[in-house]
C-alpha cells in the first residue's frame, strides 16, 4: 500500500510535466496545424537555461524568467520555417512532423556537443529540495510538489485563457475552421504566432518544474520525453485538449508503477505496450481526435 | 442620383486546374444597393463571392472596394476592411455557443460588442434566448441566422450573401429575405447569390445572371425579370 502510495504521487507529478507538454504540442497542431515534435527539446533546451543561470543567482524569478523568455522566443522564430512549408506544400501535418524530427535531432546535437561538454547536467540539490513530507517508504520532495501542484496551477490558467477570453475564443475557432475565421477577418498568422507562444510559455514553466523535480537533464532526455508526449496525445486522440489532461497523468501514473512494482527499466516499454493495446482496440484514440 | 461604388470588380478570372470557374468578370456594387448574382449550380457564384474575399486567388484582375485595390490582400485583411461574407451552407462555429459565434464575428470592435449584440437581437429575437447553445445544435434556419448575425456583429459595410436561403423551408426563407430586405433599409448594402431566380429578382435592384462563369445578362431586376430569355431559363415561364 505505502509503494503504492509513493509511486501514485511520483506518477501524479510525473504525469503533470506530460500533461502541459501535451497540452502545448496539441495547442500548435489545432491551432497551427503542425506537428511539433521539437518542443519538448526545446524544453529540455530551457533546462540548461535554467541550469546556467543557476551558476549565477539563485533567484527562482530570474530563473523562471530566463526559462519562459527562452522557450517563446525559440519556439516563435521555429514558425516562419513552417509558415513557408505550410505555403509550399499547404498545411501537411506530416511535413511538419518530419521538419520537426530533424530539428529535434539538432537540437540534441548541440546539447551532446556544445553544452557542459556534452555531459549530463545537475541542479543544485536544494534545487531539488529535500521532502517535505515523509512517512515508510513515502516521500514527497519538494521538487515533487513543485511539478504537481505548479502544472495543477499551469492547466488551469491554460483552460481559463481557452475557455474564458477573447485571445482564447480566438485559438478556439481557429483550430475548429480556420476558413471560416479568415473569412470574419481573425488574423490567421498573428493567431498561430500567439499558439506559439502560448505553448513556448507552458513549455519555459515545465522546464523549470522538470528541472526540480529530476534534479537533472542530459541532451537524450528531449527524445525520451518527446516520444511520451506524442504517445499521449495519440493515446488521447491527437488534438484532444481534455483527453491529453488524462492520458498525460495516466502515462505518468503507469510509468511510476512499472518503477515501483516491477525492474524500473521495463517502464518505457510498459507504456509502449499499453498505447499499442489502445491503438489496437481504439485507432481514434481514447477520447477521439479533436473533440 | 449619385451613386457611390462601394464595390468594382474588374475582370477577374479564376482557374481550379483546367476549370475556368470565373471567366472574366465584372460587377459593381453602389452605395445602399441589394445586387443580386443568379446562375445555375457550377454558375461560378460562390467562387466570384470567395475569389473578391481572397479566399481564392484571382488568376488575373482587380477588385476595388472602397476605392482601395484589394487584389491579392489577405482574406482577413480584407474581411477586417468591411466586407462580410455569409458563406454557402450556414456555416456555424459548431463546437462554439451561439455567445461565441457572435463574439468571435464582433473580434474588431471588442467595445461595441453588447451595443452591437442589442441590434442584431432587434433583427434576430430567437437567437437571445439561445446564447448558451452550442451553434451545431440549432436547427439549420437557425445557423443560417447565426451565420447572418455574426457577420452584422462586424458591422460590415457590404454583406455579401451566399445562397442563404439553400436547404430552408419556404417560411424561413421568406423570413430570412425579409431580414435581409430590413437590413438594407437600415443601409446596409448587399450583394447576393442565388440560385432561385425568382426570389432573388423580386429582391433586388441590379441583377447579373453567370453561366459557366460569365456574366451573360445584366441589369435592373425590373428589366431582367422581363427579359425572355432569363424567363425561360430561370424563371420556368414558356414565354
Ligand atoms: N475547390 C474547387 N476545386 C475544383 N473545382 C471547383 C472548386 N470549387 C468550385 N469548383 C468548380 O467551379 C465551378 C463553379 O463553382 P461554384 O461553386 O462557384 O458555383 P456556384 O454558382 O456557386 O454553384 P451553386 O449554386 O451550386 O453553389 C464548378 O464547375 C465547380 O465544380
Ligand atoms: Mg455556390
Amino acid at each position: 500500500m505505502e509503494i503504492f502510495v509513493a509511486q501514485l504521487l511520483n506518477g501524479l507529478s510525473l504525469g503533470s510535466m506530460y500533461v502541459l507538454l501535451v497540452l502545448g504540442f496539441n495547442l500548435m497542431l489545432l491551432v497551427a496545424k503542425i506537428i511539433q515534435f521539437a518542443y519538448p527539446h526545446l524544453v529540455v533546451l530551457s533546462m540548461y537555461v535554467c541550469w546556467a543561470v543557476l551558476r549565477y543567482t539563485d533567484n527562482m524569478l530570474l530563473v523562471v524568467l530566463a526559462s519562459v523568455a527562452s522557450c517563446i522566443v525559440i519556439n516563435i522564430a521555429i514558425e516562419p520555417i513552417f509558415r513557408l512549408l505550410a505555403k509550399r506544400h499547404g498545411l501537411d501535418i506530416n511535413v511538419s512532423f518530419v521538419v520537426s524530427m530533424s530539428m529535434a535531432l539538432l537540437i540534441t546535437d548541440v546539447m551532446s556537443h556544445l553544452l557542459n561538454y556534452g555531459y549530463p547536467i545537475a541542479f543544485p540539490s536544494d534545487w531539488v529540495g529535500k521532502s517535505i513530507f515523509s512517512s515508510g517508504l513515502i516521500a514527497f520532495s519538494a521538487g515533487q510538489a513543485y511539478a504537481l501542484f505548479g502544472g495543477i496551477a499551469a492547466v488551469v490558467a491554460f483552460f481559463y485563457l481557452l475557455y474564458r477570453t477573447r485571445q482564447g475564443r480566438v485559438l478556439r475557432a481557429i483550430s475548429e475552421n480556420s476558413l471560416l475565421s479568415s473569412i470574419i477577418g481573425i488574423p490567421i498568422v498573428k493567431t498561430r504566432v500567439l499558439s506559439y507562444g502560448v505553448a513556448g510559455l507552458l513549455g519555459g514553466l515545465t522546464a523549470v518544474m522538470l528541472a526540480r523535480l529530476l534534479g537533472s537533464a542530459s541532451p537524450g532526455l528531449g527524445d525520451f520525453v518527446g516520444m511520451k508526449v506524442v504517445a499521449a496525445s495519440i493515446l488521447a486522440g491527437l488534438g484532444n485538449l481534455k483527453g491529453g489532461l488524462v492520458c498525460g497523468l495516466l502515462l505518468g501514473v503507469a510509468e511510476s508503477m512499472a518503477i515501483g512494482y516491477l525492474a524500473g527499466s521495463w517502464s518505457n516499454a510498459i507504456a509502449f505496450m499499453m498505447m499499442l493495446i489502445i491503438m489496437l482496440i481504439k485507432p481514434e484514440g481514447l477520447f477521439g481526435i479533436r473533440a | 442620383m449619385k451613386k457611390n461604388s462601394m464595390l468594382r470588380v474588374e475582370g477577374i478570372s479564376v482557374s481550379y486546374g483546367p476549370v475556368r470557374a470565373v471567366d472574366n468578370v465584372s460587377i459593381e456594387v453602389n452605395e445602399g444597393e441589394i445586387v443580386v448574382l443568379i446562375g445555375a449550380n457550377g454558375a461560378g457564384k460562390t467562387t466570384l463571392l470567395r475569389a473578391i474575399l481572397g479566399v481564392d486567388k484571382a488568376q488575373s484582375g482587380k477588385v476595388l472596394f472602397l476605392g482601395n485595390d484589394i487584389t491579392g490582400k489577405s482574406t482577413d485583411r480584407v474581411a477586417k476592411s468591411g466586407l462580410g461574407l455569409i458563406p454557402e451552407g450556414h456555416l456555424v462555429f459548431s463546437t462554439m455557443t451561439v455567445l461565441e459565434n457572435l463574439q468571435l464575428g464582433g473580434y474588431h470592435n471588442p467595445r461595441e460588442i453588447d451595443s452591437n449584440l442589442e441590434s442584431v437581437f432587434e433583427s434576430f429575437p430567437v437567437l437571445r434566448n439561445r446564447l448558451d447553445q452550442t451553434a451545431g445544435t440549432l436547427s439549420g434556419g437557425e445557423q443560417q441566422m447565426l451565420s447572418i448575425a455574426r457577420a452584422l456583429m462586424s458591422r460590415p459595410k457590404l454583406i455579401m450573401a451566399d445562397e442563404p436561403s439553400l436547404g430552408l423551408a419556404p417560411k424561413v426563407v421568406s423570413e430570412i429575405f425579409d431580414i435581409l430586405r430590413d437590413l438594407n433599409k437600415k443601409g446596409y448594402t448587399i450583394l447576393l447569390a442565388e440560385q432561385n431566380a425568382k426570389k432573388a429578382l423580386e429582391f433586388g435592384n441590379r441583377g447579373y445572371v453567370m453561366e459557366t462563369g460569365r456574366v451573360v445578362l445584366e441589369g435592373p431586376t425590373q428589366e431582367l425579370m422581363s427579359n425572355p430569355e432569363v424567363r425561360h431559363a430561370y424563371l420556368g415561364s414558356n414565354v
